[in-house]
């Protein structure tokens, strides 16, 4: 254990730093769920990209600066303290470009990656399906074949990013009568292809961050399939553990917010619970211990080793940490916490926070998901009855 | 950077655990707790083994070791409840007396044939002794009134603080390990209690509880052995976290054992009441969340993710 970074990692840090200064957006950019806070997250997306930030731990051929998770760790230190915005190509970038790293062709990867890297395509995701939350195995929607092209129709629902993005992802039974796992594909499609229909959903702060999506006859090319036929759900659960694991949630995103906590308090001191003071402390000390888990997680991926079940750990633990503060927050704030904008004009970024922060538990598996994967696979309880 | 322990610093510990569990198994502790004596035979193993040495320096024949090498051991000590102690007096003394300049018997120590007694004014009481006045939930705690001399130097606090964090780590992933070997054996509505989602639930919480403290106690204990300036703020941080995770634990799995849980016939009881021991000890809930907070929210300690190892 060496707990100093080496010079190499510090002028790193002050290269990300400098960078950031000069290039961050004058005004708080809107929230990326509406339609034009969605074009200027893009817009972000793309001068992130000129500097060569898309993707830094990608490799140099398909756009990213092939750094390492330490270095990526420095990376996203400086651009939450920094205050830079939400990354509107996440599910590209963290769940899709490793999935494709992993399962991709030479030629997708060519096709796919460099584009996400450049913020040129932004994607969504299309796991869920009406029936279909939880238990991504009851998907229906089908993809039949004909010739060199897959058919699919079908729904899916809360597909994040999909009122505006231009390509998505998810699972399509490929094989016809097949049951569960079995007979799912993964595949990528153009939203703007003919048959397909794209109704946005208004999530609960009112902006349309999701959408239900229609397949009426959508024609994909085969080339299209990430992996065999029929292995969709193997490749699923890779996204699935990108999503849980190390790279969706940045430690430095909470480290932040952990310190825009401790500010406000001291704002509103006179006006707080004395159990919030305790609260504002643990906020601290819990977004520092994820942080030393995924130093620790990174350490060990670099050691040659891997993350596997425990994934599960991390998503229930930065997904209840984020609530916690954004809860503690509101009960600061008081009476003004049912601002949307406070007196002065700014955007009451709490208010926003906490109800984003109650999708955290949903999304990405949710946490009752996550606590059986963690006693089934972690602890070695038995696998039986729901209860 | 490089937030990993050593795999050589592993081995050792994992020896250790070894070592433990041929010889020091529930049976043991049922063994004292009814006799009323201390066992010399189990000692004598913790020096065959070199343990009371692993912080004496090796010109003074010892393995001249650092706190974190003692945490990972400690941790095993909680692990398997040791009614031994050598964690007060090898892994927190001996470092306190090399701080001071105070190295004239640590020879002996190394030997097993002198125990310092590390009492710090923060306790009413030290756990080596016997002065029959005064007796501890847990029946393997040999409490005795502090000494005249007991000292008030933070740095000793510190390392107590630390030693008591890793053994509640220990003991906590052992409570968690008996809840989720009972939850398999325990049948009731014709399955297995443990295939119930709302024990698996509760113990799956007490697996996050640990996830996020262990890099806590690694990370306190490396700024403690650097000499960091912020070293009280990240042993309380610690001692925190291993005390949460170890209150949840007990809990968590007195409830899956049911009433059975509640008996004295069940192992688990000696491991909470060496948790609710060690909790209190070295500084309760409220000293430590005191410095967190006179730290993070009333003093000016660098915060956020650009000063996540300030």
């Amino acid at each position: 254990m060496q707990l100093q970074y080496t010079p190499r990692q510090q002028a790193f840090r002050a290269e990300v730093r400098e960078w950031l200064a000069s290039n961050l957006p004058e005004k708080p950019l809107l929230t990326l769920e509406g339609e034009e806070g969605f074009h200027q997250h893009v817009e972000w997306e793309r001068k992130l990209a000129q500097g060569n930030w898309g993707m830094v731990t990608w490799p140099t051929s398909y756009g990213g600066r092939g750094l390492d998770l330490i270095e990526w760790l420095i990376f996203e230190e400086e651009y939450w303290g920094a205050g830079a915005p939400l990354r509107v190509n996440q599910n590209g970038i963290f769940l899709l470009g490793p999935t494709i790293m992993e399962y991709g062709t030479e030629e997708q990867k060519a096709r796919f990656l460099t584009p996400m890297a450049a913020g040129e395509k932004i994607w969504a995701q299309a796991w869920s399906e009406p029936g279909a939350g939880s238990d991504m195995a009851a998907i229906k929607t089908t993809a039949y074949r004909d010739g060199d092209h897959y058919v699919i129709n079908g729904q899916k629902t809360w597909s994040s990013r999909a009122s505006f993005a231009d390509w998505g992802f998810g699972l399509f039974r490929t094989e016809e009568g097949s049951q569960r796992h079995k007979g799912l594909s993964f595949i990528l499609f153009d939203l703007n292809a003919p048959g397909v229909t794209r109704r946005p959903i208004r999530q609960l702060h009112g902006n349309p961050g999701f959408a239900e999506l229609f397949f009426d006859e959508v024609r994909v090319p085969v080339e299209n399939r990430l992996a065999g036929e029929g292995e969709g759900w193997k490749v699923a659960m890779a996204t699935a553990g990108f999503e849980r694991g190390l790279m969706l949630r940045s430690p430095g995103r909470f480290q932040a917010a952990a310190k825009r906590l401790v500010e406000l308090f001291r704002k509103h001191e006179h006006n707080a619970a004395p159990s919030a003071r305790e609260a504002v402390a643990k906020a601290w000390m819990e977004s520092q211990a994820y942080a030393y888990n995924t130093y620790a997680v990174a350490a060990k991926i670099m050691a040659g080793g891997s993350i596997g079940a425990e994934a599960s750990l991390n998503k229930i633990f930065w997904s209840e940490l984020d609530r916690a503060m954004h809860r503690t927050a509101m009960h600061l704030l008081g009476a003004a916490a049912e601002l949307q904008q406070f007196a002065d004009g700014s955007a009451n970024d709490w208010l926003e926070g906490y109800i984003f922060s109650l999708s955290g538990p949903i999304y990405a598996g949710s946490n009752e998901i996550q606590r059986n994967i963690t006693a089934e696979r972690l602890l070695g309880m038995p696998r039986v009855g729901a209860g | 950077m490089d937030f990993l322990i050593a795999p050589e610093r592993l081995e050792l510990a994992e020896a250790v655990r070894d070592y433990l569990s041929g010889t020091h198994g529930p049976e043991v502790l049922r063994k004292l707790d009814a006799d009323g004596n201390r066992d010399t035979a189990i000692w004598q193993g913790l020096v065959e083994m070199g343990l009371p040495g692993l912080l004496v320096p090796e010109d003074q024949g010892g393995l001249g070791m650092g706190l974190l090498d003692a945490v990972l051991i400690a941790r095993e000590c909680g692990r398997f409840c040791l009614a031994e102690p050598l964690v007060e007096s090898a892994y927190v003394s001996v470092p306190w007396m090399i701080a001071r300049g105070d190295t004239g018997r640590l020879a002996e120590v190394a030997t097993g044939d002198f125990r310092p007694i590390a009492a710090h004014s923060i306790n009413g009481w030290h756990s080596d002794g016997e002065d029959g006045s005064l007796h501890s939930v847990d029946p393997l705690r040999n409490l005795a009134q502090l000494p005249d001399d007991a000292s008030d130097d933070p740095h000793l606090l510190d390392l107590g603080a630390l030693m008591a964090s890793a053994q509640l780590v220990g003991l906590a992933e052992a409570m968690l390990d008996q809840a989720v070997e009972y939850s398999k054996l325990r049948e009731q509505f014709g399955q297995p209690v443990g295939g119930f989602q709302a024990i698996k639930h509760k113990l799956a919480d007490v697996a996050v509880a640990l996830e996020f403290a262990r890099p806590v106690l690694w990370r306190a204990a490396q700024a403690l052995e650097d000499g960091e300036g912020s070293a009280a703020l990240h042993v309380s941080h610690a001692k925190l976290a291993a005390s949460d995770a170890a209150y949840l634990a007990g809990e968590s799995a007195i409830q899956v054992h049911g009433a059975m849980g509640y008996t004295y016939e069940v192992d688990l009881h000696f491991w909470m009441k060496r948790a609710w021991a060690l909790s209190g000890a070295w500084g309760g809930r409220g000293f430590h969340a005191r410095r967190v907070d006179d730290a993070i929210i009333g003093g000016d300690h660098p915060i956020g993710p650009q000063n996540t190892f300030a």
